[in-house]
């Protein structure tokens, strides 16, 4: 009963990874097939969109591919896979000029015409491109536009809810897709597929991604079998709005107010960055904050509002008002003054440094199915830069886009054949909550996991509560299987809530096993009861399948310093 | 700060169930007015009062244009607008943008503005095969043009807000026109003759209301950019527009032609027996036709010849056919019952007066039958079992020569 489309190439979602694949795979071959499937409208979802700050590449003769290269390394303490890096910073050169050249982004100039490009944290020279504050919907808007003009099919608001595998379990035939409009399955096939739906670590009580989003392309990786890696590396950006009994709450205030000279306080009044990281303060990276945020939130030094404040008045309220116009006019919609007063902010949950392992040319550890974008792990290590997660999704994203047209183009179209049975095994399977008189509400399931996560599996973790975490994901996803949703199958998003739930519950367990098997703290991993970087014990990757009892299994892979050895890391810009 | 009650009325329309849709009122504490965003309101009434009421979000902090609806009578992001923001005397009414086919409550369809983009060209198009990024001063007047609608988040806002939208099929709207007008302005694009023709004849369907101006979420101006690309036209349009190449060059037409519709029917879809295929092609118009501010006109549909339809008999006939609503047209599929039991030629509509499901009709017992609560109806439609409020609805029709025609 079940409707099916085939292509030559299958794109989960519409990002800027998503995009950008499409774009040069058809370009080097007009000849394929290409459908694009978004649980959003078209280029409208996602956290590509959302980007502020920027894009980090290297343009000036003062700068090197060799600086950033290192600067990756350094923010991600050592243990990204040092090729794919590489690949980012070498070809993220020629990505950036030919979204001007060939796509029409316009970024923001210097006064001679040339690209502009700005001072971002961790970064030992100013390389950031952008337009304004709002980078993401210059990009996406442009990428969007192009697909739009080759013609390339888009299922709007159709999610894949699994991928399809042939009877080996080792080959991704294509995806089980959603048609959330209609309510209504449709099986997709094709000779490749990539995954590139965007993370966005909405598992949390704070986030920063937009609530549409929810890791459903990590989740959905993992149960199809593909390797993960360093799944304990999400990123917590240590200023996002506290605004009580608002979906905007965990909403960013940018980088750049710590870098112009904001203050920190705690509840007491106190500038408590001074004792963290005496030197720097404020300005210090994102985990630092985040991680010195967290320990006054939860020691008793909380502000009213269950954070802490940041303070930019003192830098006067002109300079604010004109170099954050768009953070003032944010925060003004909910009362508060940046210009003038102090706004109450939390760390936020902003990115997931972890996913699929993947080659050079995006390949997973399954046949015919391919990662790109923030489902991607591996490149950024256990800290990614900012500057660096728009600039992962368009490079790596291109480069993915070419070897995939050369793959296709390789006698690899052929299709191959689905188990029989998985496509109504996971129907039947996923239909369940509409057919139930009573049980919990995936609404109410969701706050759950998200409170959780927060104390357990957040910011700062320790073995314990880590535990604790590992028990109360495996009763939170009991009774998910049990859950009901009430009206009908079409637009119903109670039922969305309950789909973004599931994947939520298998990436919360990724996350809580990769973090327990982590004794150390190392980038944005940080465990109370391992407070220190420990060298000589965690320079290795945490590789993660799905066992036979559906939970994760793990396996440590030493790094491989293929380019820069250990002593080359330890030793940039030491101090 | 204490709470106070709002009444909020919302559009509600299923197309399950069919009809015109209509508003529900719900009653909401609100405890902080300055802090609660109208998503925040719909959040709140979805998870605590009805879980079955839709409407569409994505970054909830105004990058994205999901959440773009009329609120009070305007349009604006449900994200960027406050409870504070509208006068507390007020109820909250929270209705679907105009001019877009509704899927289901707040949610519309926004393919017809994309459409748009694409008969005006809006996209870039290089001039020439550069491997540098253009030099241009960040004051250069160019720049400053490009500037003012590069903010663009596509939310629709402006298109809903426009009367003139409903008047002019071919009206490419304001959306499209400030992208075009970008574009015209960017040196270094490389379809500026082609563009301006393409885009000229709508500017001259703008009544210069500027609905557009106002309601726009990013202080856009698409008045301002139509008014120029008419000035530009003056000076530099060439007199014999050459054609757009750009359709030949860089893809074929039929790829054009690919929307959501037209991929579901057509490219590799395989539909396994036609029992389906007629209920598939049912569903699918069904969630894609809503009403609109702008509802389509009746218009007479040719059913086939009478001659083809049993005497008798009861035929489930599948109409095609092509309805123009505003800025879009869509191909609908709507399945129609045909009786000819009698001397009279009847024709029902297919959906249960009491939820909307389908009815058939069982020859055995000679009885029309849903099968969804077990409304039954005799051979005149008029119920005889089960909950339906009423008989089966009818199309009017009209006989012309050996053709058979409805009202639709």
């Amino acid at each position: 009963m079940t409707q099916s489309v085939k292509a030559d190439l299958l794109i989960v979602g519409m990002g800027a990874a998503a995009s950008m694949a499409a774009l040069y795979a058809l370009d080097a071959n007009p000849d394929l097939n290409i459908l694009i499937v978004t649980k959003a409208l078209k280029g409208k979802g996602g956290c590509s969109r959302m980007v502020q700050g920027g894009f980090n590449v290297v343009l000036h003769p003062m700068d090197s591919h060799e600086k950033h290269f290192m600067d990756t390394l350094k923010g991600g303490q050592y243990i990204n896979k040092q090729d794919l890096a590489y690949t980012l910073v070498t070809e993220a050169t020629a990505t950036i000029k030919e979204m001007e050249t060939r796509f029409g982004c316009f970024f923001d100039r210097n006064p001679d015409g040339t690209i502009h490009q700005k001072p971002f944290a961790g970064q030992s020279y100013d390389r950031t491109v952008h337009k304004g504050d709002l980078t993401g919907i210059e990009i996406m808007s442009r990428l969007t536009e192009q697909v739009i003009k080759r013609g390339i099919p888009v299922l709007e608001e159709t999610r894949a809810v699994d991928l399809l595998l042939d009877e080996s379990g080792k080959t991704v035939t294509g995806a089980l897709l959603f048609d959330m409009r209609r309510g209504d399955f449709l099986v997709a096939e094709a000779g490749a597929t990539l995954v590139a739906t965007g993370g966005g670590p909405t598992q949390y009580r704070f986030h920063a991604p937009g609530p549409e989003k929810s890791v459903d392309g990590l989740g959905m990786l993992y149960r199809a079998g593909a390797v993960m890696m360093d799944m304990e590396m999400v990123q917590f950006h240590p200023t996002g709005l506290i605004i009580p009994g608002s979906v905007v709450a965990g909403a960013l205030l940018e980088e750049g107010l710590r870098g112009a000279g904001a203050y920190l306080f705690n509840g007491n009044g106190e500038r408590y960055m001074l004792n963290y990281a005496p030197d720097v303060a404020e300005r210090a990276t994102r985990d630092v904050v985040s991680r010195s945020s967290y320990i006054e939130m939860t020691s008793g030094r909380a502000t009213p509002e269950g954070g802490v404040y940041i303070q930019a008045s003192h830098l006067g309220p002109e300079f604010v008002l004109k170099n954050f116009p768009g953070m003032a006019e944010r925060c003004r919609q909910f009362g508060y003054d940046l210009a003038r007063g102090r706004v109450p902010i939390s760390p936020t949950a902003h990115f997931v440094m972890g996913g699929a392992a993947v080659d050079l040319n995006g390949q997973s550890s399954l046949e015919k199915l391919f990662v790109a974008g923030e489902d991607a792990g591996g490149v950024h290590g256990a800290n990614r830069l900012g500057g660096n997660g728009i600039c992962e999704s368009c490079v790596l994203g291109r480069q993915v886009g070419k070897a995939l047209s050369k793959h296709l183009h390789n006698g690899n179209r052929a299709l191959a054949t689905t188990r029989k049975d998985q496509v109504k095994e996971t129907a039947d399977r996923l239909l369940r909550p509409f057919t139930r008189d009573s049980g919990p509400s995936p609404f109410d399931l969701r706050k759950r996991i998200k409170e959780m996560n927060w104390n357990k599996v957040g910011v700062v973790r320790d073995g314990p509560h880590l535990t604790e975490a590992l028990a109360e994901i495996d009763a939170i996803a009991d009774e998910a299987s049990r859950m009901r949703v009430s009206g009908g199958r079409n637009y119903n998003m109670m039922y969305t809530a309950a789909v973004d739930l599931l994947s939520m519950i298998d990436v919360s367990r990724m996350v809580a096993t990769s973090a327990l098997a982590r004794e150390e703290t190392r980038g944005a991993h940080s465990r109370s009861d391992f407070p220190k970087q420990r060298d000589d014990y965690g320079l290795f990757n945490s590789n993660l399948r799905r066992g036979s009892d559906g939970k994760p299994v793990i396996e440590k892979t030493p790094v491989a310093f293929t380019r820069k050895s250990l002593e080359e890391c330890q030793n940039y810009r030491k101090g | 700060m204490s709470a106070t009650k709002r009444n909020v009325r919302v559009f509600r329309y299923d197309p399950a169930v069919g009809g015109d849709g209509g508003f529900r009122d719900y009653t909401l504490e609100v405890e902080n007015a300055s802090a609660m965003t109208m998503l925040d309101v719909l959040l709140h009434i979805q998870r605590e009062q009805d879980p079955t009421i839709a409407f569409r979000f994505a970054c909830r902090v105004a990058m994205c244009g999901s959440c773009g609806m009329v609120i009070n009578g305007r349009e604006r992001l449900a994200c960027k607008t406050n409870v504070s923001d509208l006068p507390p005397s007020e109820d909250i009414t929270l209705r679907p943008m105009n001019h877009f086919p509704v899927i289901k409550d707040l949610v519309v369809d926004m393919d017809p503005m994309f459409n748009k983009f694409r008969e005006t060209l809006s996209f870039f198009e290089p001039k020439e095969q550069l491997t540098e990024p253009a030099r241009i001063a960040p004051d250069a007047p160019e720049r400053e043009e490009i500037r003012l609608a590069t903010d663009c988040i596509a939310c629709g806002c402006c298109v809903s807000s426009c009367t003139m939208v409903d008047h002019h099929p071919d009206y490419a709207g304001p959306a499209a026109l400030a992208r075009a007008y970008a574009l015209i302005a960017d040196s270094r694009d490389g379809l500026f003759q082609e563009r301006l023709a393409a885009a000229l004849p709508s500017c001259h369907e703008c009544r210069t209301e500027t609905n557009c101006t106002e309601v726009c979420p990013k202080g856009i101006s698409p008045t301002r950019a139509i008014k120029y690309i008419q000035r530009t036209a003056l000076v530099q349009l060439e007199v014999t527009p050459k054609e757009a190449e750009v359709e030949e060059t860089e893809a074929p037409p039929a790829r054009w032609e690919v929307d959501r519709a037209t991929f579901i029917r057509g490219a590799g879809v395989a539909v396994i027996g036609a029992a389906v295929a007629v209920t598939l092609g049912s569903v699918a118009a069904i969630t894609t036709v809503g009403p609109t501010e702008s509802a389509a006109a009746e218009e007479w549909v040719s059913v086939g010849r009478i001659a083809d339809l049993p005497q008798g008999k009861v035929t489930t006939v599948l109409l095609n056919y092509e309805a123009r609503s505003g800025i879009y047209s869509q191909t609908i599929s709507k399945p129609v019952m045909i009786s000819r039991l009698s001397d009279e030629i009847i024709c029902y509509k297919t959906a249960c007066p009491h939820l909307g499901c389908t009815v058939h009709f069982e020859n055995q017992s000679d009885e029309f039958r849903c099968a969804c609560h077990g409304g039954t109806f005799d051979r005149s439609g008029s119920v005889i079992a089960g909950p339906p409020p009423r008989a089966l609805d009818r199309y009017r029709h009209k006989i012309e020569g050996d053709q058979l025609l409805v009202l639709i």
